[in-house]
């Protein structure tokens, strides 16, 4: 009985940690290639849900439909944030900038979402809402499994344009090296664009998935926003497929902790652990340096 | 002792001005947005310690503050300690609170401190919401008394605009103090640079734990102040919206100096306050100005205004028209 508890809760952890990874992944291109802390992450995550609500609500389509055109959105968007603010605030002493500047562009966006849809909860049902399968005697909810199937998609895609494409080349020897891939030519500003923007999409695909079982509203990306931090650093920087299992492992902690420490004190648990992984992985660092 | 100077007449008329205002201003919204104009500058001063003497930023100064609120509120309610006496409580137990758990993280840099000090108060956030002792969500309620000094509880807003006041110059000293010591020296070191700093042979370990130490056990006497002048207290507090409007005055008036961010407070506050009842029909349309604002002097004037004011020639034209008065006022050589 409590194997069968627990079962379950690994099960709806990874489910849960689909869309973890996703916001994860998507913080992980901007985190990783440019080494800016964008701390609107969670921000992006929610203008994607409206976008999502936006479509559902005047062309009537489907959430899981809708995920290419959020996500071309989301990329313009993106590039857009990225070519007219944060490139103008990235100095070369210290970070400090940008993390302000990203903080106050979160306040900005959320709030012009309060302002344009009101703190009321927005939902855009999918053709699969509120369906669940069973396998085994474990009870599947079918968008989450959708949204799951997409993030392994999302993963391979992301995975092999970096690993195969010229972008995805000129994308690594930025992060690697930005002067270095300067001087072979690479116009790194324009990579740049190109990760804020593929960031900004992928928080746009986590967006549409999470809007097919969830509802929007002005503040849902304080949430995430921390969320994914922490699978970034559980999972390594600059990794894809570190972010990706730093996401699954992120939702299982959540909800066997929560069955084991109780739903109210999981958030403690999950901060706490998050620290401690900064802590160690740091002292980790720290002696093998020397 | 320095020779009296025109900068001294001149503090010395501020704060003379400061106090007499509450003769003058009679409504309870203007003196309203004094008192919170006064307790942002000593947030953010308090901020400053650690984000701007140490280059430590932190997002979480909302949080050691909400600690301080509520050892007040349940000092008060529980064991009917004095506020006042809550003020050095909270300072000692707060300030070493922090330093203690935030201490194996001084390892970490940069935005990883960061995310860290967001975690802690995220944490605390969720336990205080779900600590039946100290009111769960609901919070706390501090009991409504009639005019005494032992509680801190006026009717009128006038004391607390007296103590906000005082908290303010005395902060400012402290930090003034600070930022001119030996210790001052050792944080601003290892804010420019953590390696020369060992080097040179400061200890950044034990310097970081001062300054935790001293920004948090600050903020929380603040928190003190903010909980028996609000009356109430619930977990809201650990927003981490909070902590950045204690950060953001620093980053207007320009983090690193001291003036910078209480001239931040003093722009920004009221401009805030103005913002939110000018603005009231939209929901969300203050806050949107308002960081629409802050972003515009990150882009064009990352440095702050004090940033710009320490280079500019008009510092100069001001110094040296002060020292001109100087010389025909105190016929000084």
């Amino acid at each position: 009985m409590i194997s069968g508890f627990l079962i379950q809760a690994i099960i709806n952890g990874i489910m849960v940690g689909g869309i973890y990874a996703l916001v994860g992944m998507s913080l992980n291109m901007i985190f990783g290639v440019m080494k800016i802390v964008n701390f609107c992450q969670g921000e992006m995550l929610m203008v994607s849900m409206y976008v999502t609500y936006l479509l559902y609500e005047y062309l009537g389509l489907d959430p899981f439909i809708a995920i290419p055109i959020v996500a071309v959105v989301m990329f313009l968007f993106g590039a857009l944030i990225q070519t007219t603010l944060i490139t103008r605030s990235i100095k070369e002493d210290g970070d400090q900038n940008v993390l302000f500047l990203t903080c106050c562009l979160g306040i900005f966006l959320s709030n012009v979402a309060l302002m344009l849809f009101t703190s009321d909860y927005k939902t855009a049902d999918s053709m699969f809402a509120n369906q669940v399968v069973t396998v085994a005697g474990m009870n599947i909810s079918v968008p989450r499994l959708v949204g799951f199937f997409i993030l392994c998609v999302a993963t391979a895609l992301v995975f092999l344009m970096l690993k195969y494409t010229k972008l995805g080349k000129h994308i690594r020897a930025t992060s690697q090296n930005a002067i270095g891939a300067q001087v072979t030519g690479i116009k790194t500003k324009v990579v740049y664009a190109y990760t804020y923007g593929i960031g900004a999409a992928i928080a746009g695909i986590a967006g549409a998935c999470l809007m097919s079982y969830y509802y929007v509203f002005p503040s849902v990306g304080n949430t995430y926003g921390t969320r994914s931090f922490i699978v970034v650093t559980m999972g390594g920087l600059g990794s894809t497929i570190g972010a990706c299992l730093g996401g699954l492992g992120l939702g299982v902690m959540e909800t066997v902790g929560s069955t084991l420490v109780g739903a109210a004190f999981k958030d403690t648990l999950v901060f706490l652990v998050f620290i401690l992984i900064l802590v160690l992985k740091e002292n980790i660092n720290r002696k093998k340096r020397g | 002792m320095k020779h009296l100077s025109i900068r001294h007449i001149l503090i010395a008329l501020l704060i003379i001005v400061l106090a007499i205002v509450p003769a003058f201003v009679t409504t309870t919204y203007v003196m309203g947005i004094f008192v919170t104009t006064f307790y942002v500058g000593c947030c953010t001063l308090a901020w400053s310690i650690l984000g701007g003497l140490t280059g430590q930023i932190s997002l979480g100064h909302a949080g050691f503050m909400g600690l301080g609120s509520y050892i007040s509120a349940i000092l008060l309610n529980n064991m009917g300690i004095s506020p006042w006496i809550s003020m050095i409580i909270a300072f000692v137990f707060v300030g070493l609170l922090t330093a203690v758990l935030l201490s194996p993280c001084f390892v970490l840099t940069g935005p990883y401190f960061t995310l860290v000090t967001i975690a802690f108060t995220e944490a605390f956030r969720n336990l205080f919401t779900n600590w039946e002792y100290a009111g769960s969500g609901q919070g706390i309620l501090v009991p409504i008394d009639n005019d005494s000094i032992f509680s801190m509880r006026w009717i009128s807003k006038v004391p607390y605009y007296y103590i906000a006041l005082i908290m303010v110059i005395v902060f400012y000293l402290i930090l003034r103090i600070i930022d001119r010591s030996k210790l001052g020296y050792a944080f601003k070191t290892i804010r420019e640079d953590e390696d020369t700093a060992h080097a040179v042979g400061i200890n950044s370990f034990k310097y970081k734990f001062i300054a935790t130490f001293l920004s948090a056990g600050l903020i929380a006497v603040v928190g003190v102040f903010y909980v028996n002048y609000i009356g109430y207290i619930n977990p809201d507090i650990f927003k981490n919206a909070n902590s950045l409007d204690y950060v953001m005055p620093a980053i207007i008036g320009g983090i690193g100096s001291i003036v910078g961010p209480l001239l931040g407070a003093g722009i920004l506050t009221p401009l805030s306050e103005w913002l939110n009842a000018a603005l009231s029909q939209i929901a969300g349309l203050n806050l949107v100005v308002y960081a629409a604002i802050v972003i515009v002097v990150i882009l064009f004037q990352p440095n702050g205004i004090m940033g710009w004011f320490t280079h500019s020639k008009l510092r100069k034209k001001i110094n040296n028209s002060f020292d001109n008065i100087d010389r025909k006022l105190f016929k000084k050589e």
